[in-house]
């Protein structure tokens, strides 16, 4: 009986990590800015997120208004003024992880990738190519990284008024729980 | 020079108080309680999906970034770390199930644990739009108990 069990984990196992795509609609990106007389920080928890093992492409959509700060009238702002989210509501990341050979997703441990890909906010469209880290375990794949964004790259003007409280670039902080989608 | 004294102290008193309100009021202005917020909208969830995934898109830009009351029989609850996700599915993407996601104040998790989901459930919360697969919704609660 206890063969069985022990088989059976394995075999779920086996089949949970050789899943080919793997997504999150529940996935943590913050940004950060540490400009010289403030420090911003605002957190988005309903990233969509998605990994396709096989072909190593990675998305990710962020709705703009879903960015939570501490400040309302700081959040008003960034969706009026600077993001203008009425008319351009999602950021959107198309991807590919170019190392995949590196990554075992049928072996629990932890990989360094990169990811390069285009990032599309406020209407502007940039390549960006960045490291992250991915943990694979039996529950499904973490993918963390961290990486700054200029904002000027962006064609998002900051007001003289504020521009000691705004940092040029913004620190972004990405940390998905991707799990395998068995359908 | 007495005068001017008191022009100067009352000139001084004035700006302290303009600073203090613009500090307080504007500057520090509190969130929008969405929950204790009177809805902008009253609408069933299966209408207010279709109305972003493939209705009036005016309409559905109407709904953005204000408070929305929907009603409907939700599919599901989610639990991540700290956050609790009610989940109104209509249809299947890409992206697995697509729908209506209510993400809730945490002061609703007990309650949402013991909801009957084959019961119709009222929600409050402010609509952050559509990313192309879902209705996101913040800053949720149970409008109605069960």
């Amino acid at each position: 009986m206890k063969k069985v069990i022990i088989i059976a984990l394995g075999l779920g196992l086996a089949l949970n990590l050789s899943a080919q795509r793997f997504l999150t609609k529940t996935g943590h990106i913050y940004f950060s800015s540490d400009a010289p007389l403030e420090k911003i920080e605002a957190h988005n928890r309903q990233v969509n997120a998605a990994l396709d093992s096989r072909t190593g492409d990675f998305i990710f959509k962020v709705l703009m208004k879903s960015f939570a700060f501490e400040k309302a009238l700081m959040q008003e702002h960034f969706n009026e003024n600077y993001v203008e989210s009425d008319l351009y509501p999602n950021a959107i990341f198309v991807g590919k992880i170019p190392n995949l050979d590196d990554v075992d997703f049928e072996k629990a441990g932890t990989y360094q990738v990169t990811v390069m890909g285009d990032m599309n906010l406020h209407g502007k469209s940039q390549k960006i190519e960045e490291d992250g880290v991915l943990v694979v375990s039996k529950d499904g794949i973490q993918a963390t990284s961290t990486f700054n964004l200029e904002i000027a790259d962006y064609d998002i003007s900051i007001p003289g008024a504020v521009a000691g409280k705004i940092a040029d670039e913004i620190q972004i902080h990405v940390d998905v729980n991707l799990k395998a989608l068995n359908k | 020079m007495k005068k001017y004294k008191k022009i100067l102290g009352i000139a001084l008193v004035a700006f302290i108080m303009v600073a203090a309100y613009v500090w307080f009021f504007v500057y520090n202005k509190p969130h929008r309680n969405i929950e204790k917020a009177k809805a902008d909208y009253e609408l069933s969830a299966e209408v207010a999906y279709h109305t972003f995934h493939s209705g009036d898109p005016v309409q559905a830009k109407e709904y953005l970034g204000k408070v929305i009351q929907l009603t409907g029989q939700a599919s599901h609850i989610e639990s991540g770390d700290s956050l609790m996700v009610l989940v109104f599915v209509f249809e299947e993407g890409m992206f697995g199930d697509e729908g209506i996601r209510c993400s809730f104040l945490p002061k609703y998790n007990q309650q949402l644990a013991s909801l009957d989901l084959s019961k119709e459930i009222m929600v409050k919360g402010y609509c952050a739009g559509y990313n192309e697969t879902d209705v996101i919704m913040e800053q949720c609660s149970l409008a109605r108990p069960q």
